[in-house]
C-alpha cells in the first residue's frame, strides 16, 4: 500500500533522527553513566551536542508535522491503522508515549538543567530503544528487507495537502533549530559603573556597585560529588569600561582544600588519591570554578566540547574516554580557571584559552587537545613530589620546622590550616630529616613566588566559603591585549563549571550565557 | 528468507557489533616514541613515561644532556654562572648555592664530573650547534623553546656554550671577547661577556644505552 508523500517525508526523516539522537545522547551520556563506555566503539565522536540538539529540532518538528498530517490525511491514517495488527497497533502507542517523553524530558533539561531530567531523558532514549526494537527490528523479521519499499513507496495524490505538510515540517524544524542552536540563552546584563568605582576582589561583593547589578541563576548538573551531582550558579557582572567584574556564587556543602595530600606510610611517602592516576580524582581534590567566554555561542562549551574515546584520529585517547576540549582552526576561546588552593591565594584564576588541538607529545602522559594555559613570565605553583609515582613518591620539600605538619591528619579539609606550602617555609627533601611517623600527612601544594606574572595572570580572582556557598569575585581588563584572550564585548558568550572536590568531571549546563554589555 | 533465519542474522550481527565493540574498547593511551632517552643518576635508560631521571640522551646526535632540577642541588635550575674555563673568562660572578664563593662554570663542570652524573666523567660545555640541537618550537605557549617533558626545568634564557673569543656587541665591546649563549626564549645564538651571569646545561658524548 503507497502512503502518502507527506507520510513518508516524516517517517524517513524520523529514522534518520532518531539514529542521530539516540547515537549522539548515548555519547553525551558516558559523561554521567561511564558504564555506557564499554559500547564506545559504536557511539560517534566528535561535537555531539551540536548533532543532539539538531536533531531534538527536527524531532520536535516531526512531532507536530505528523499532527499536521493526521489533521489533513485523517482517512489514510485511520486505513494504515487498520491495516496492523494487535500487537504493532500496541507498540505504536508505547512508541508516541516514548517519543513524547523523550522530547517532554528534553526540553525539561535544555531549560532547566535539574538532574531529575537528565535521569528521566535516559529513561526515555532507553525506552526508545526498546521501541526500535519492538517496532522496527519486529517488522524486519517479520518481512525482511521487503519492507523497506513498503515505507519509501509513495502516491503521489492529494499534492497541495501533501505540500502543505512538508513545507510545515521544515519551516518548524528550522524555526526550532533557530531556537535550539541560535537563540536561547541566559541573558546576563553588565551593570555599569563610574571609573573610580572602587572593587575589592575578595570574594565578598559588599562594594556600593554591586547593588544595580542583575543576578541571572544557571542550574548546573553533571558534577561529581555535589548533591544530585548539581549546583545553581548565580552570577552578577559589573564594569566600569576598563574591566569587568563577576561574582559568582554557588552551592558546595563541603569546603575542598586537602589536594592530593601526601601520606608518610611504612614504606615511605604516598599521594592520597582516588583516581588520580587516570586523571580523574573525585575525593582528594581541591574545589575548583571555570568560566568560558567565547564570541561564539555554539551549543557545547562554545563548540569545544568534543565527546569519545578518541575524537582525534591522530592523537592519543583521552584516560576516561570522556573527550577533550578543543577549538576549531583559527579559533580560540578563553577560559579562566579558579582553583581553591593552587591559585586562591594567588588572589588569581589561572588565565587559560582552549585553542586547535596541541600535537602529540609523547613524553607526557596527558594529553590535553587544546585546552593550555597563557603564557607565563614567572612565578607558578608546584606538586611536592620530585617524580609522580602511584605507590610511593619523595617529596621535593619538608618542612624547616616539623612541628608545622601538626594537625593535618585531625582537620582533614579545615580552612584553619595552610594547604599551601610557601617555598622558603620548607627546604629540600633529605632522608635524614624525614623523621615523620607513619601516618603524617602533608600538603602537596608549593607556591614558587607568591603569583604567576605574565598573561597567566590577566584575571584577579579570589572566594570565601561559608555555610555551604562558594563566593567568588573575578575582575579582568575588557581587552588585555593578549592573543590568548578573548575581547569582552557585547553579545559573547559564556559557560560555567562547577568542581565538587573532582580533577575533571564538573557540572554542565545547555544553555549559554549572553553578555549584555552597553557602552 | 524465513522469519527464523533472519533472527539468526539480527542476533549475528549484535553479537558481531558487541565483539567489534570489546576489540575496540577503550584503552588508557600508549606511550609514544621520541629520540630523546631519560637516563638515571647511574647511567641506565628509562621508559618514556618513568622517573625521576638526572640526564637525557639524544638518539639523533648522541649526546648526553645533563638534567636541571629545582631541588636545590647543583643541578638546580636558576643558579647562574659566569664563564670561566682553563683559565679563560671571569670567575665566580654567577649565583648558585653550592659554593662558598660565587660560582663559575668551572664550578659545575669539577663537581658534575666528580660526581660522574649518569655514569659519565667527561662533561663539558656544549658548542651552540649543539645547544641548538634542542631548541624546538613546537611548544605551549610562553615556555621554554625546548621539549619540557625531558628537560622541565629549562629557563626562558641564556644558556653558555664552550665557544669563547666571541666578538661582542658594541655596548659590552670595552670589555675585549665573550662567548656564545644559546637562549631558550627566541632560539638564537649570541654572545655575552664572560663576566655575565647565564644558565648552563652540560653535555657528554661517552654514553652507552643500558636498560634499566
Amino acid at each position: 500500500m503507497k502512503k502518502p508523500f507527506s507520510w513518508v517525508l516524516l517517517h524517513s526523516t524520523l529514522i534518520l533522527i532518531a539514529v542521530i539522537s539516540l547515537l549522539s545522547g548515548l555519547r553525551i551520556a558516558t559523561l554521567s553513566y561511564p558504564q555506557l563506555l564499554t559500547v564506545s566503539a559504536l557511539l560517534p565522536q566528535g561535537l555531539m551536542h551540536r548533532w543532539h540538539l539538531t536533531s531534538a529540532a527536527f524531532f520536535s518538528a516531526i512531532v507536530i508535522g505528523y499532527v499536521f498530517y493526521l489533521a489533513l490525511f485523517r482517512r489514510a491514517a485511520r486505513r494504515q491503522w487498520r491495516h496492523r495488527d494487535a500487537y504493532h497497533r500496541a507498540v505504536e502507542w508505547f512508541g508516541y508515549s516514548t517519543i513524547a517523553g523523550l522530547l517532554c524530558t528534553g526540553v525539561g533539561l535544555y531549560f532547566f538543567s535539574q538532574p531529575f531530567w537528565k535521569t528521566l531523558h535516559f529513561v526515555a532514549a532507553l525506552l526508545l530503544l526498546i521501541y526500535i526494537l519492538l517496532h522496527a527490528i519486529i517488522y524486519l523479521l517479520q518481512y525482511g528487507i521487503n519492507i523497506l519499499p513498503a515505507i519509501v513507496n509513495f502516491s503521489s495524490v492529494a499534492l497541495s495537502k501533501n505540500i502543505m505538510v512538508s513545507v510545515a515540517f521544515l519551516g518548524i524544524a528550522g524555526g526550532f533549530y533557530f531556537l535550539y542552536l541560535q537563540r536561547n540563552f541566559y541573558s546576563l546584563p553588565v551593570a555599569q559603573v563610574e571609573t573610580d568605582e572602587f572593587f575589592e576582589i575578595d570574594g565578598i561583593a559588599d562594594e556600593a556597585g554591586w547593588q544595580n547589578a542583575v543576578t541571572v541563576s544557571v542550574p548546573t548538573f553533571g558534577g561529581a560529588n555535589f548533591i544530585d551531582g548539581a549546583t545553581s550558579v548565580r552570577i552578577k557582572a559589573v564594569t566600569h569600561h576598563e574591566d569587568i567584574f563577576f561574582h559568582i556564587t554557588w552551592q558546595d556543602p563541603t569546603q575542598s582544600l586537602a589536594h592530593l595530600p601526601l601520606l608518610k606510610t611504612e614504606q615511605g611517602w604516598r599521594i592520597i588519591q582516588d583516581g588520580f592516576h587516570h586523571f580523574n580524582e573525585r575525593s582528594h581534590y581541591e574545589d575548583k570554578f571555570a568560566v568560558i567566554l567565547a564570541d561564539t555561542c555554539a551549543p557545547g562549551a562554545a563548540g569545544t566540547a568534543h565527546l569519545g574515546h578518541k575524537p582525534l584520529k591522530d592523537k592519543p585517547a583521552h584516560w576516561t574516554g570522556k573527550g577533550y576540549h578543543y577549538a576549531g582552526a583559527g579559533q580560540m576561546v578563553d577560559l579562566w580557571h579558579w582553583k581553591a588552593v593552587r591559585t586562591n591565594d594567588m588572589f588569581l584564576a589561572d588565565d587559560n584559552f582552549i585553542g586547535e588541538p596541541d600535537i602529540a607529545r609523547p613524553g607526557s602522559r596527558r594529553y590535553t587537545a587544546g585546552y593550555m594555559p597563557d603564557g607565563k613570565d614567572s612565578g607558578s605553583y608546584v606538586m611536592n613530589w620530585d617524580w609522580y609515582k602511584a605507590d610511593r613518591v619523595i617529596p621535593k620539600r619538608l618542612p624547616k620546622n616539623p612541628a608545622e605538619l601538626a594537625g593535618y591528619e585531625l582537620q582533614k579539609n579545615s580552612s584553619t590550616l595552610n594547604w599551601v606550602i610557601p617555598w622558603f617555609s620548607y627546604e629540600p627533601y633529605s632522608e635524614t630529616k624525614d623523621t615523620y611517623p607513619v601516618g603524617t600527612i602533608m600538603p602537596s601544594v608549593i607556591y614558587t613566588s607568591n603569583q604567576f606574572e605574565g598573561d597567566r595572570a590577566d584575571v584577579r580572582a579570589r572566594a570565601q566559603w561559608s555555610d555551604g556557598i562558594w563566593s567568588l569575585e573575578m575582575a579582568r581588563k575588557l581587552d588585555t591585549g593578549s592573543p590568548n584572550d578573548i575581547l569582552i564585548k557585547d553579545g559573547i558568550c559564556l559557560w560555567v563549571a562547577a568542581f565538587d572536590h573532582a580533577q575533571i568531571e564538573h557540572t554542565r549546563h545547555a544553555r549559554p550565557i549572553k553578555l549584555v554589555l552597553k557602552r | 528468507m524465513t522469519p527464523f533465519k533472519r533472527t539468526g542474522i539480527l542476533i549475528g550481527i549484535i553479537f558481531a557489533a558487541g565483539f567489534y565493540a570489546f576489540l575496540n574498547r577503550p584503552l588508557p593511551p600508549p606511550p609514544g616514541d621520541s629520540p630523546l632517552i631519560k637516563i638515571d643518576d647511574q647511567g641506565q635508560s628509562l621508559a618514556i613515561w618513568s622517573g625521576p631521571w638526572s640526564c637525557v640522551y639524544d638518539t639523533r646526535t648522541g649526546l648526553l644532556w645533563e638534567v636541571k632540577t629545582d631541588t636545590e642541588d647543583i643541578h638546580h635550575s636558576t643558579w647562574t654562572f659566569s664563564w670561566f674555563l682553563s683559565g679563560r673568562g671571569t670567575e665566580n660572578q654567577g649565583d648558585c648555592y653550592f659554593e662558598a664563593k660565587r660560582c663559575d662554570t668551572t664550578d659545575l663542570l669539577t663537581r658534575v664530573n666528580q660526581k660522574k652524573l649518569c655514569g659519565s666523567g667527561d662533561w663539558r660545555l656544549p658548542t651552540s650547534a649543539e645547544l641548538l640541537s634542542l631548541v624546538s618550537q613546537d611548544v605551549l605557549p610562553g615556555e621554554a623553546l625546548i621539549d619540557k617533558d625531558f628537560f622541565p626545568q629549562v629557563q626562558r634564557g641564556d644558556y653558555w656554550t664552550s665557544e669563547a673569543e666571541q666578538e661582542l656587541a658594541p655596548i659590552y665591546r670595552h670589555l675585549g671577547t665573550g662567548a656564545l649563549v644559546v637562549n631558550f626564549s627566541d632560539g638564537t645564538a649570541n654572545s655575552l661577556p664572560y663576566r655575565n651571569a647565564a644558565f648552563v646545561m652540560l653535555v657528554s658524548d661517552t654514553h652507552k644505552i643500558s636498560k634499566k
